[in-house]
């Protein structure tokens, strides 16, 4: 069943658009964070233009964020403060991102730029997440129940000015760095359609050294703001967020989620990210092949505009 | 000399039939040649042979009259037909409305394809498509005063913007081409009019699913020894109609209403997902 996509302006399969949301859903409920990492490349494989695919996007990502949210906003885990100052520095970020988008679009380089960050990005997460679940499960198999290493240090947070105390954290660190941290990941979200939460949520573990409880919560609401910024400001400037494409998905997500984390609780954690990684790596080679490959057309149009 | 005469008194009768019949057909004295007319008459002269026939010689009608784009769109197919007084060859183009196109060229730069060169052009047809009863090649090579263009004609006469030098002009001009055609946009393999009967004539259009809007212009040709005798012009609009019409109006209009109206459609859907999730 074809379904026409008003903004996309082309008709696509409904079933394939699903099944693109309920993968990042699934994604999503296995590990807690947005699926949107993968959603985009994928959303740009099956030929959805990227501005369109980052922008509607990002539209999908609120809906998961404020899913997510409701629940660990119930259980009491999410630090407001410190949510705050992420988010202070998320929209300044979000905001730079759209810009840097809209000029990177105007002198036709945005698709090159799309590619080259999701490859990086995603090879770097797919190599960290396989090398940790494989030596985790060495390890274990040598030595069950051996103790977890420090989970952070603390001699870069603890130099910076503007200290702030976060009592949900326990922490009293400089604001800068979690400012700095919502920016970039404002940028990222923007100019990729992701949440971020899979760069944020270890970096708010390892950086920040935020207890891992909040960590999700805290991400989540931060995110919720953000990703409503560039859909805002996306929707503003670039009139690329596709509210057909984005329902899909979410829809689709609405089926993958509970799946996900069902499947979560069956299979042992390794496991689940050694499968991941692989997956994260399979796209990311997919990208990277289409940079190298010779293309098969050397042209291609930009935007059709009125004579002046 | 016989053969111009004889053109021009075509041309006169069909210019007669042209007034009498109504606005459907356009009187072929603008669309003949200039050297024939010769300067001595033109299209709203009293015509100097009677006025015999009380049929046009060229009627053609759409299977619809305007492409519309729903939700449900996938691209459409749209038959033109008609009839003619033979004996004739009939010529159908289908020229979308004009834009300025540019043309992005990849090359390799440290092993990764990346966009390097570009370059503008202007009165780029969003959609173009000739069709002919005959062979194309051989109704145009007999001249039709340059009113009727094959489509590699028709690329040459989009005006580049800024200067660049002919030879990489000419591969950016190629880019357009095969892109547009990747596209269906301009598609090479239409098919021929199909006659029957010596005058009933019919050929489908493509119009693909990724389809620019604004109003097209569908027309057709009657030829008769190389010279138009006859042109029909017909508008076909293409728009979004119905809810795909609404957003897409709603999004360039009011990007900012629409902005904040995908942010609640979202923030419902989210919440309406995680209620249901936590039930499950």
């Amino acid at each position: 069943m074809e379904i026409y996509l008003p903004i996309a302006e082309q008709s696509m399969n409904v079933f394939v658009l699903l099944g693109l949301g309920a993968a990042a859903g699934l994604l999503a409920g296995m590990f807690g964070v947005g699926g949107g990492f993968l959603a985009t490349p994928l959303l740009i494989f099956v030929g959805i233009p990227p501005a369109v695919a980052v922008a509607s996007q990002a539209n999908q990502v609120v809906a998961n964020s404020v899913s997510s949210l409701q629940v660990h906003w119930r259980r009491g885990n999410v630090d407001l403060r410190m949510g705050m100052v992420l988010l202070l520095g998320g929209m300044f970020g979000s905001s730079a991102g759209v810009w840097l988008f809209t000029y990177l679009k105007s002198i036709g380089q945005i698709d090159f730029v799309i590619a080259v960050l999701y490859v990086i990005m995603l090879s770097t997460i797919g190599l960290l997440m396989l090398v940790e679940s494989l030596s985790t499960y060495v390890k274990r198999r040598r030595n069950p129940g051996a103790p977890r290493g420090k989970l952070h240090t603390h001699y870069l947070v603890h130099r910076l000015p503007l200290k702030l105390r976060f009592y949900k954290s326990k922490l009293y660190i400089s604001a800068l760095l979690p400012v700095g941290l919502g920016f970039l990941i404002g940028i990222l979200s923007a100019i990729l359609g992701v949440g971020g939460g899979f760069v944020l949520v270890p970096a708010m573990i390892y950086l920040l050294g935020m207890p891992t409880a909040v960590v999700i919560g805290t991400s989540n609401f931060q995110i919720l703001f953000v990703a409503a910024n560039v859909t805002f400001l996306q929707a503003t400037t670039n009139g690329t967020v596709d509210v057909v494409l984005a329902l899909l998905l979410i829809l689709g997500g609405v089926v993958g989620a509970p799946i996900g984390s069902r499947l979560a609780a069956k299979l042992p954690g390794v496991v689940l990210r050694g499968l991941m990684s692989v997956l994260i790596l399979a796209v990311a080679v997919e990208l990277l092949t289409e940079l190298l490959r010779t293309p098969s057309s050397l042209f291609s149009l930009g935007i059709r505009e009125v004579q002046p | 000399m016989r053969r111009l005469l004889l053109a021009l008194a075509a041309g006169l009768v069909c210019a007669a039939g042209a007034h009498a019949q109504g606005p459907r057909i356009e009187p072929p004295g603008g669309i003949l040649p200039a050297p024939s007319l010769g300067g001595s008459t033109d299209s709203s002269a009293p015509p100097s042979v009677p006025n015999e026939s009380a049929t046009p010689e060229l009627i053609v009608d759409l299977s619809r009259a305007r492409v519309s784009i729903t939700s449900a769109f996938q691209g459409e197919s749209i038959l033109m037909f008609g009839m003619f007084d033979p004996p004739g060859e009939v010529v159908v183009v289908v020229v979308g409305p004009e834009a300025r196109e540019t043309v992005m060229r990849k090359q390799r730069v440290f092993g990764l394809w990346l966009n390097t060169g570009r370059q503008s052009f202007d009165d780029v047809p969003a959609y173009y498509a000739i069709a002919a009863s005959q062979p194309l090649q051989r109704l145009l090579a007999r001249g039709t005063g340059g009113e009727i263009l094959s489509l590699e004609d028709r690329m040459s006469t989009v005006k580049p913007v800024g200067s660049r030098a002919a030879a990489e002009l000419a591969r950016f001009r190629g880019g357009l081409l095969e892109v547009k055609r990747r596209e269906g946009l301009y598609p090479a393999a239409i098919g021929q009019v199909t006659v029957q009967a010596g005058r009933l004539f019919r050929v489908d259009l493509p119009f693909p699913s990724r389809l620019p809007e604004g109003v097209y212009e569908v027309k057709a040709y009657l030829l008769r020894d190389g010279k138009i005798v006859a042109a029909v012009s017909r508008p076909l609009p293409v728009g979004k109609v119905g809810f795909s019409a609404q957003l897409a109006g709603w999004a360039s209009h009011d990007g900012a209403l629409y902005g904040l109206g995908a942010i609640v459609m979202a923030l419902f859907a989210g919440w309406l997902g995680g209620a249901i999730m936590r039930r499950l």
